[in-house]
């Protein structure tokens, strides 16, 4: 057992807090909720020309080719100073689907471009009917025609969708709604003919969308995989993608656990610094509680990842008691900062509003304690 | 990282499994668990584990151990924990007495007694608590006078839950009374045989069922051979010692007995016409209980990787406290929960679930988050030694 981190794992985390706290301070993070595109090129290329859009893309296919666990690390470190734009969906969701259901033609034409950074990837996958997270509840349907499949439906909440050069969108192409078979991965143009992209406000002022795919056409030389044999691969996405959000939000709290403590110390009341109270002291023990319990469960579900190991129950209780350790945690945070927290300028709710739209990312604990479950035999 | 075990540490734990397979029984398990008393079963099977190669391995060489990480002892508690919550049978002296003797004690303490407790032959009673000092351990006031050959003892301590089947007792007293020195530094440890003249044991019976002790010291001598370490620096070796004994101590494998058990419960009772295990609120209640034991591990294992490797520890082991002590109370309630009326019946009814398990695991509930110091107590710990806020 081995709980340190590589001498590379620490200095890919220096190199990475050095990065984030200069490109993206906080004034920065609420501009960039309020602007449209979301985030600037000086930004998108920074991080590419650091190599993190190629970080655990193969060398064969231009990228790095590191580990799950050292895309944890710059996760939690973006998610340190909350990091706006497209790498998320794009470096992680967008090209792991890429590199673990493309054929040779699609790994060698994309993956390259995503490692470089000069393209940007959005899964297309939830829709309006989930009124609970159920990722097999695919309605999209795509259907063969001729040389083509047509695409029609409406996804919804579907990631940066308005700078994507392509979606990867999650369509039926057999069996029943809410049936894991008969699902199959397109990849499409974003700025193609029939689709329509309308962006959502949101909690977190994350670029979520609204796209609507009317009579999409698209050749086979698109089909991601198998036809029919999507879901397998986006199981595992989902795994990888829940991991790298409770990654982020891991990142996040250790941030605000610091900036609480440093007010505990400073802040002074009844002639005392607040930190000298025990109510305040027990909260303060509670988010260590928490953060410490959120770190190991991410680290140990990346590890698995890495090692090829059954990984579904304990990505699945990472997601699970993340989520919701996060949401308690910056509760906590508020409590400890008070009215000053309040305020709309405070690093405070930048974080609380991330937790929540954190927790909700690519399924909440209610959805996971389910995966659980069939996973210890119930 | 590294989240596995070797492959030796691995054959280890197979060895293990199918030796308690044979051996370990609920009643032997029991037996620790609930402080009923170590009867003469699980005395045996205390023998029969060191002679099957299972104890001591982590322990030096020349008191009889092999010299190995201590991970093996951590496989061998989180095995036994697996099956009925089972302990080492007598585990005061082998998860925390031996490791404080191997410390501190004397060349000749080494020598008496660490190869029996490797052994699995002798168990030692915990004698820190008193009447007026619980979380204020420091205060606490039995009385031990140097009278030149030997120490005179008197005094009570309370809820010294082995003290009725221990050989000896593991006693924390004053010997040092001046106003002008802090009362931590006037506390001695010693090793009492537990049937000295002028001991009396009487017993405590709480909530649920177990026995703890009330132990009363009337002028017992104790030889000064038997002081561990320095006088007056007991309450020093209480403290260094904290962390390797709550690693022990605390052990989320040893609440999956209660998950595997609802699982099997939820399965085979229906409600409605359909089992249980259908029914989403009561499979998310079990999985949250799965879930949150696999951070408690996670926790664990992070602490316990800290003491193998004489890494820096301030608040680890403390978390895993808090964290073990308070889910098992969220746990036992969900558990009761969906037993329904069910869970309020004694073991012996004859429509009792789960042979009464989660009944008597309910009224247990209530001590893990006040022994070996309290959940507040815990958070102050870790909000002042971990986290580095001022003592108020």
């Amino acid at each position: 057992m081995d709980f340190n981190f590589t001498d590379e794992q620490k200095m890919l985390r220096d190199s990475a807090r050095g990065f984030c706290e200069k490109m993206s301070p906080m004034a920065f993070v609420l501009d960039m909720e309020e602007d449209e595109k979301g985030f600037t090129d000086d930004l998108w290329g920074g991080m590419a020309e650091l190599g993190w859009t190629a970080l655990i893309i193969p060398e064969e296919y231009g990228g790095i080719g590191l580990g799950f666990l050292d895309m944890i690390v710059l996760l939690e470190e973006m998610g340190r100073v909350c990091v706006p734009g497209p790498f998320f969906s794009t470096a992680i969701v967008g090209g792991l689907t890429i590199l673990n259901a493309g054929n040779d033609d699609q790994k060698n034409e994309l993956l390259p471009r995503v490692a470089s950074g000069e393209i940007k990837l959005s899964l297309a996958h939830t829709e309006p009917g989930m009124t609970r997270y159920d990722p097999a509840y695919i309605t999209v349907t795509a259907e063969a025609s001729g040389e083509n499949y047509v695409i029609n439906g409406t996804k919804l909440f579907v990631s940066d969708a308005h700078v994507a050069d392509y979606f990867i969108c999650v369509a039926r192409t057999s069996g029943m709604c809410s049936n894991k078979e008969g699902i199959s991965l397109f990849l499409v143009d974003a700025k193609g003919a029939g689709v329509s992209v309308t962006p959502l406000k949101t909690l977190a002022g994350d670029k979520q969308f609204e796209v609507v795919f009317d009579q999409v056409s698209v050749t086979k030389d698109n089909v991601l995989g198998e036809i029919d044999g999507g879901w397998p691969v986006i199981e595992l996405i989902m795994q990888y993608a829940a991991v790298g959000k409770c990654a982020e939000m891991v990142g996040g709290a250790t941030k605000v656990l610091e900036l609480a403590l440093d007010y505990c110390h400073q802040r002074v009341q009844f002639g005392k610094p607040i930190g000298v109270f025990q109510a305040v002291q027990h909260h303060c023990a509670n988010m260590a509680i928490a953060l410490q319990g959120s770190k190991f469960i991410t680290y140990k579900a990346g590890w698995l990842l890495d090692e090829g190991l059954p990984s579904t129950r304990i990505t699945a209780s990472a997601k699970a008691w993340v989520s919701e350790a996060y949401k308690k945690f910056v509760i906590l945070g508020h409590q400890i900062f008070a009215g000053t927290g309040f305020m709309v300028e405070h690093e405070m709710p930048m974080y609380s509003r991330r937790a929540r739209a954190a927790e909700l990312a690519f399924g909440d604990a209610n959805y996971y304690r389910q995966i659980v479950a069939g996973e210890i035999d119930l | 990282m590294n989240f596995g075990y070797t492959e030796e540490e691995e054959k280890f734990r197979e060895r293990l499994n199918a030796f308690l397979d044979e051996e370990l029984t609920e009643e032997i398990a029991r037996q620790n668990w609930e402080d009923l008393g170590v009867g003469p079963e699980a005395r045996e099977f205390s023998k029969k584990l060191y002679e099957a190669g299972f104890m001591g391995l982590p322990w030096p060489k020349e008191y009889g151990g092999q010299g190995l990480s201590p991970t093996y002892d951590f496989i061998l508690i989180d095995e036994l924990g697996k099956r009925w919550e089972a302990h080492v049978p007598l585990d005061v002296g082998y998860t925390m007495v031996g490791h404080t003797i191997l410390r501190r004690g004397s060349d000749e303490q080494k020598q008496e007694f660490i190869p029996r407790i490797i052994r699995g032959e002798i168990e030692f009673g915990l004698g820190y608590t008193e009447p007026n000092a619980g979380s204020d351990l420091a205060g606490m006031m039995m009385k031990a006078e140097d009278k030149g050959d030997y120490f005179l003892i008197n005094g009570q301590k309370t809820f010294n839950t082995e003290s009725h089947y221990a050989d000896y007792h593991w006693l924390a007293a004053r010997t040092q009374n001046d106003p002008n020195t802090p009362k931590h530094k006037g506390i001695t440890l010693f090793i009492v045989d537990q049937f000295a003249p002028g001991i009396d044991v009487r017993p405590m019976i709480t909530m649920s069922g177990e026995r703890t002790n009330e132990v009363y010291y009337d002028d017992v001598k104790v030889p000064k051979s038997r002081v561990v370490g320095e006088v007056n620096k007991g309450f020093y070796y209480m403290m260094e010692a904290i962390d390797s004994e709550r690693n022990h101590v605390f052990v989320p494998a040893r609440l999956w007995p209660m998950v595997d058990e609802m699982v099997s419960f939820a399965k085979e009772t229906t409600y409605q016409g359909r089992p249980l295990a259908e029914d989403p609120a009561v499979r998310a209640k079990i999985a949250q209980m799965a879930i949150e034991l696999e951070v408690a591990q996670m926790l664990a294992d992070n602490a316990r990787w800290l003491e193998l490797n004489e890494l820096p520890i301030t608040m680890e082991p403390e978390i895993t406290k808090v964290m073990i002590s308070e889910l098992e109370q969220r746990m036992v309630d969900d558990a009761m929960q969906i037993l329904g009326l069910y869970g309020q019946l004694d073991e012996n009814s004859k429509y009792v679930p789960i042979r009464g398990r989660i009944e008597w695991f309910w009224r247990h509930s209530f001590m893990p988050t006040i022994g070996a110091g309290t959940s507040e107590v815990g958070r102050n710990v870790i909000a002042q030694r971990g986290l580095g806020l001022p003592r108020g």
